[in-house]
């Protein structure tokens, strides 16, 4: 049933196989209530979908931000690339990876603070093959 | 009439849209150039069929839509659609043609007949959701017309298999209500295990996949009947983007044949094609390698 059978390149690299859970740290999934909690960051992270919005923001960052009124915690989550806490903070990744790329960063750098490895390591890792079936496909 | 002659379901990934213009200029990494090579006899089998429209099921990645008003179920009314700046600069290809005149005879008789509560887009930005597979597919110039309906993909509650089952149904009637003699292939697209947040970053089920692949043509129900948080479970958050395929599935007949899939999982996603024809089209088409 819920058989898993480790994969010796991600046990190569150091890496756990993936488990079939749907818990944090593994799996965030974007509730109703994180979508709420996050909006203002997402507004900001979504304003740098715009190229001209990307410029002015690297120019201040600090008070780019504070025009979308986001709270002083994300604010400081936001400058130490604190890709994991900001996931918590309501950030949805499709949003949190517009700020990476505005910063010169993209989606293996979120990947790898949320698995806590080196992007290096984690595209060694890549894919990071489980087997296990649901009963369904059996 | 108009008729659907075909359906592809195909994933999408970022990277695919990248590595095919790294590719195109300088030769493709190994492990993108089995996708390449695996997708040739779909752009075969495309070309050989002569659609005159594309009906795409896609799902935006909060590169056109954002969280003011998200949409479950958007579908695009426009003479053109432009590629969205997904934050790291656009890719050098063309806008996509759409075309109002097949468009909007299809939203009103999926408003009105079928009652799909649409979200009906004048201005739909496409991000790597369509424009990651396309040119694989389809080669420039992009002639034929595409009519997109975007998903939701991202924020909870997510549409159902079931209704996005039903969605195909309703396509295939809105189409068939329609007087004019159009080839329609609907197109539907997400991407198989992967997950791109959290510990399990990268997390790749092959076997679901191909399973996946292997069952969707004659055993829908049953891929329908698994709840969304297994496919989360066993394939990552975002193999729940593999329920997009079933508006493709439902929009066929039961007759229709699978003639063509093909898998590879390059790197985060994994990379699937499955291409079906309506038997009475199957003859009339040179098959694919």
């Amino acid at each position: 049933m819920h058989t898993q059978t480790s994969s010796s390149e991600a046990a190569a690299q150091g890496m756990p196989t993936p488990e079939f859970n749907l818990d944090w740290p593994g799996t965030l999934l974007f509730s109703p209530y994180l979508a709420l909690k996050g909006h203002k960051l997402n507004k900001f992270a979504l304003s740098l979908r715009i190229p001209a919005n990307r410029q002015v923001y690297l120019r201040d960052e600090v008070a780019y931000m504070k025009t979308y009124g986001i709270s002083e915690g994300d604010i400081a989550l936001v400058l130490a690339r604190d890709w994991s806490r900001l996931l918590l903070s309501g950030g949805h990744l499709q949003a949190i990876s517009k700020i990476a790329a505005a910063v010169g960063q993209n989606l293996w750098h979120i990947g790898a603070h949320n698995a806590g490895v080196d992007v290096e390591v984690l595209k060694a890792s890549c894919p990071r093959k489980v087997s296990g079936l649901p009963k369904e496909f059996e | 009439m108009a008729q659907i002659i075909a359906g592809i379901g195909i994933a999408h990934t970022p990277s695919m849209g990248m590595e095919y213009d790294k590719g195109l200029a300088h030769g493709f990494d190994p492990r993108w150039g089995i996708w390449y090579e695996g997708t040739r006899p779909v752009r075969q089998w495309l070309e050989d069929l002569r659609p005159t429209q594309l009906v795409v099921v896609y799902n935006d990645h909060l590169n056109h839509f954002d969280f003011d008003a998200y949409p479950t179920l958007a579908i695009g009314v426009a003479d053109e659609f432009e590629q969205a700046d997904e934050g790291w600069g656009k890719r050098p290809l063309p806008d996509l043609r759409g075309d109002p005149g097949f468009a909007i005879p299809l939203v009103e008789h999926l408003v009105r007949q079928s009652e799909v509560d649409l979200t009906i887009c004048q201005t739909l930005k496409l991000d790597h959701g369509v424009y990651s597979w396309f040119p694989y597919l389809v080669d420039i110039p992009w002639n034929i017309p595409v009519t997109p309906i975007a998903v939701n993909m991202v924020r909870q509650p997510l549409p159902t298999s079931q209704r996005l089952a039903r969605l195909g149904r309703q396509i295939r009637a809105a189409v068939e209500a329609n007087d004019a003699d159009e080839r329609v292939v609907v197109i539907a697209t997400g991407g198989m295990s992967h997950q791109i947040s959290g510990a399990r970053f990268g997390i790749s089920n092959q076997e679901f996949d191909r399973r996946f692949l292997k069952a969707l043509p004659r055993n829908m129900d049953k891929l329908v009947a698994m709840p969304q948080e297994e496919y989360m479970r066993y394939g990552g958050t975002e193999a729940s983007e593999l329920s997009l395929w079933f508006a493709m599935r439902a929009a066929l007949s039961e007759q229709a044949q699978a003639v063509y899939d093909f898998y590879t999982s390059p790197q985060i996603t994994g990379c699937g094609v499955l291409t079906m024809i309506e038997p009475e089209f199957a003859d009339n088409t040179v098959q694919g390698a």
